[in-house]
């Protein structure tokens, strides 16, 4: 039996596009216009002027409280401006603009003294690393359990389909990876760490599985959509089922993505603090695939000119196809959260392909849900505006996965419509 | 630059379909639909497409009064008109299945609003509604043709006299197996269950053959279109209430196949107790809702003063699905039991 979770879809993977394409650098343009927001929690406080000298590393945007990020230039150079603009998930931050110099020179942080739990966290914290696989959840708040956690779940599922970095990231820096889970091992105080990863990526698992200690183990997943969730990845390792509304840490995990890990081998070994991701840039609809190095702040404009878009370009995602967020412009800028960049033509995308007709009743969307929700019931909740039932029926478990949208024959915006409701559910207050 | 598509996530769908959907119900039911023309005659072709074009037609007129969108694209009021084709006897006249089907779609189902919101099975309320006004044309069931002396066309021939065909055709009739079933344990006994599984003895049209019903239901299965508890709770059920119905008369193995082959328990198993929007929405509400079908059917078949209790049973637990979806949710994942008389 593969290591799984129940329920779930299985979209087209789309793998292929990019999976073999090694990590290169992505040339970095004249300039970078980075946001201060690119993590859940306070937006940074701004910690450079217009004219500043910065370097790579530089620290430009202070977290403003205890769940928030610092937030770091990307370049050499100098401050340029500073301006409001609109982020790929659509709300508008300070964005820190760099005349990029070309000249990449680093500023690092000090070389930590002993590596101790405290001097870890600290340093995490230090490093602005937020939670990469895209959530992007301040990680030193992760690692500050209320409760006793035994072990700590690495996430390489990438179930999205298209996305590759992490694949790539395991193939090419396995020891990184490795070193960062034990600092992150370190920090939490625990002895056993699990690194789930679909099936699909078997060269991988092998060649994280060929450096991992005793104490780390490399789990193959089953290939299913969102093996990735968060509760669903605790019970398909642990079997251990996180509570309604409670965290990973209340049942003993802490999971962090695999990109994270190797971001806390960097903060902690190097002293480099995060400001540079691995990220995929896929989708039929552009000529240059592959995986890079994309320093923050890069304009999409500037990945779109690189990745040679196509003029069919429908749809531009930031993330993946079940969870990511439609671009109406190439203005935003990447963040330590953007794992992909897709580009995808009319083929690729649903829109348009299915009449919308009214609800069949069919339950396929119940049948899906890996939350085991009744996602027809909550619409219907949610069109009668009524928040007591909505509530009733568990909406604010929904995780938006998509899985109900997706397999709906129908064509219904059921994601749309639980995100109604837990607004409708937070309105009222109920 | 052009301008992109921006929508909610996801951005990516699965190729399923309503009319996807109905269009897979119709192609299982084609092994139904050869073996009734195999066995009734072409007759009962004519009667099936009929029946597929009254409903078609009534929904669109329906649509078209009402000044709404036409709907037929969504193929449901095909199946519809085949179900309920293949639930009447071949003996009918050509004017049943028409109005029928026109009930069927009118009043049981656009009126409460079209697809997704009758509350009932529209071909099954139009069988029983069909059953109450012609309670004799649609209790007549007439033998197997043979196709070697010309029966291929023998109720064609019985319209083209006039009136007097369902005499002629009456003059044929057979008991369906069913009717006398439970009169003894020897008449079970003697039921030919070969010929009734494969279907070659009177019934309805799309009832005789347990076979064809099978392969078509497999199919649905295997496509995923319907869920499997619903045809092996309700035939699971029918079957242990025949087990101990024959228990109580002596001989317990006895009613077993004849009450699983003979009328329209596959049929009715398969096709009409898995319409989506009469059944419940969650997996333990499908197997109450298929418990409740299997148990009204056995108790009118061996209780009741109709031979067939099928159809009745359907209806019955169709009503009965807003209330098992409001008892019956599944528990969602990490959902916490509400705490009673303090923590275990």
């Amino acid at each position: 039996m593969k290591l799984s979770f129940k329920r779930g879809v299985h979209p087209v993977g789309n793998k292929a596009i990019s999976k073999d394409a090694a990590l290169t650098d992505f040339p970095t343009p004249q300039e970078v216009s980075i946001p201060l927001s690119q993590h859940i929690g306070a937006p940074a406080a701004l910690a450079v002027e217009v004219g500043s000298a910065v370097k790579a590393g530089t620290l430009i945007g202070k977290a403003a409280s205890f769940v928030s990020a610092n937030v770091f230039s990307s370049v050499s150079g100098v401050v340029k401006s500073i301006e409001k603009k609109r982020t790929a998930i659509g709300s508008f931050c300070d964005h820190v603009v760099i005349e990029n110099d070309g000249l990449y020179e680093e500023e690092t942080l000090p070389s930590l003294s002993e590596l101790s739990s405290e001097s870890i966290k600290n340093r995490v914290r230090e490093a602005g690393i937020v939670g990469m696989g895209g959530a992007t959840f301040p990680t030193h708040v992760k690692l500050s359990p209320k409760t006793p956690v035994d072990v700590l779940i690495i996430n390489a599922a990438e179930c999205e389909p298209y996305i590759t970095c992490d694949y790539r990231l395991c193939l090419e820096k396995p020891r990184e990876i490795m070193e960062g889970i034990g600092y992150l091992m370190t920090a939490l105080g625990v002895s056993n760490a699990i690194v789930g990863m679909e099936d699909n990526k078997e060269d991988a698992i092998a060649s994280l599985q060929a450096v991992a200690p005793e104490n780390v183990r490399v789990c193959s997943l089953k290939t299913k959509y969102p093996q990735g969730a968060e509760k669903q990845l605790i019970f398909a390792l642990t079997g251990r089922v996180v509570p309604e509304g409670a965290l990973p840490s209340d049942v003993g995990a802490v999971v962090d993505n695999v990109h994270t890990a190797f971001a806390v081998y960097e903060a902690v070994a190097l002293g480099k603090p995060s400001y540079m991701r691995a990220m995929t840039i896929s989708g039929q609809a552009c000529t240059h695939p592959g995986n890079f190095w994309v320093r923050n702040g890069v304009t999409y404009q500037a990945v779109a000119e690189f990745a040679g878009m196509l003029p069919e370009t429908m749809k531009v995602i930031s993330g993946g196809p079940m969870m990511g967020f439609a671009q109406a412009d190439l203005l935003p800028s990447t963040g330590k959260g953007t794992s992909s960049i897709l580009f995808l033509n009319d083929d690729e995308i649903s829109d348009g392909d299915k009449p919308i007709s009214a609800c069949i009743n069919c339950a396929s969307c119940a049948s899906h849900c890996p939350m085991h929700l009744m996602p027809m019931f909550i619409e219907r909740a949610v069109e009668e505006e009524d928040a007591l039932k909505a509530k009733g029926l568990h909406a604010m478990s929904c995780l938006e996965c998509g899985c109900c949208s997706f397999v709906c024959p129908a064509s219904r915006p059921l994601v749309q419509s639980m995100r109604r409701a837990k607004k409708l559910i937070r309105e009222k207050g109920v | 630059m052009g301008k992109f598509i921006v929508s909610s996530s996801p951005h990516v769908a699965n190729k399923r379909t309503v009319s996807g959907i109905m269009l897979e119900v119709l192609i299982a039911l084609c092994p139904a639909v050869f073996v009734s023309v195999y066995v009734f005659g072409f007759y009962a072709l004519f009667l099936e497409i009929l029946s597929v074009g009254a409903a078609v037609g009534a929904e669109c007129l329906f649509n078209l009064i009402m000044k709404k969108e036409q709907t037929y694209k969504d193929c449901s009021a095909m199946v519809t008109g085949l179900l309920l084709a293949l639930n009447l006897p071949v003996s009918v006249p050509f004017y049943v299945p028409i109005i029928g089907s026109a009930f069927a779609i009118i009043f049981v189902k656009m009126l409460f609003g079209g697809i997704g919101k009758n509350f009932a099975n529209p071909a099954i309320a139009g069988r029983i509604f069909l059953l109450l006004a012609w309670a004799s044309f649609m209790t007549s069931f007439v033998e197997p043709i043979n196709w070697d002396r010309g029966g291929a066309f023998k109720y064609f021939a019985c319209i083209l006299e006039g009136q007097n065909g369902l005499k002629d055709v009456a003059a044929i009739t057979t008991a369906t197996p069913l009717s006398a079933l439970r009169s003894s344990v020897q008449y079970a006994k003697d039921l030919p269950i070969w010929k009734m599984f494969l279907g070659y003895i009177g019934g309805s049209l799309g009832e005789t053959s347990a076979l064809a019903v099978l392969i078509g239901g497999a199919y649905l299965i295997v496509r995923r279109i319907i869920d499997w508890r619903i045809p092996l709770t309700f035939i699971g059920t029918v079957a242990l209430f025949a087990l101990i119905y024959g228990a109580a008369k002596g001989n317990a193995g006895a009613f077993i196949l004849p009450s699983l082959f003979g009328g329209g328990l596959f049929l009715g198993a398969f096709f009409m107790a898995t319409d989506y929007a009469t059944t419940p929405n969650s997996k333990w509400g499908l197997v109450v809702f298929a418990f409740g079908c299997g148990l009204i059917t056995s108790l009118i078949r061996f209780f009741g003063n109709y031979p067939e209790g099928v159809s009745f049973a359907i209806l019955l637990m169709n009503i009965c699905t807003p209330l098992i979806d409001k008892a019956i949710h599944p528990r969602p994942f990490g959902a916490v039991k509400a705490k009673k008389g303090g923590a275990k």
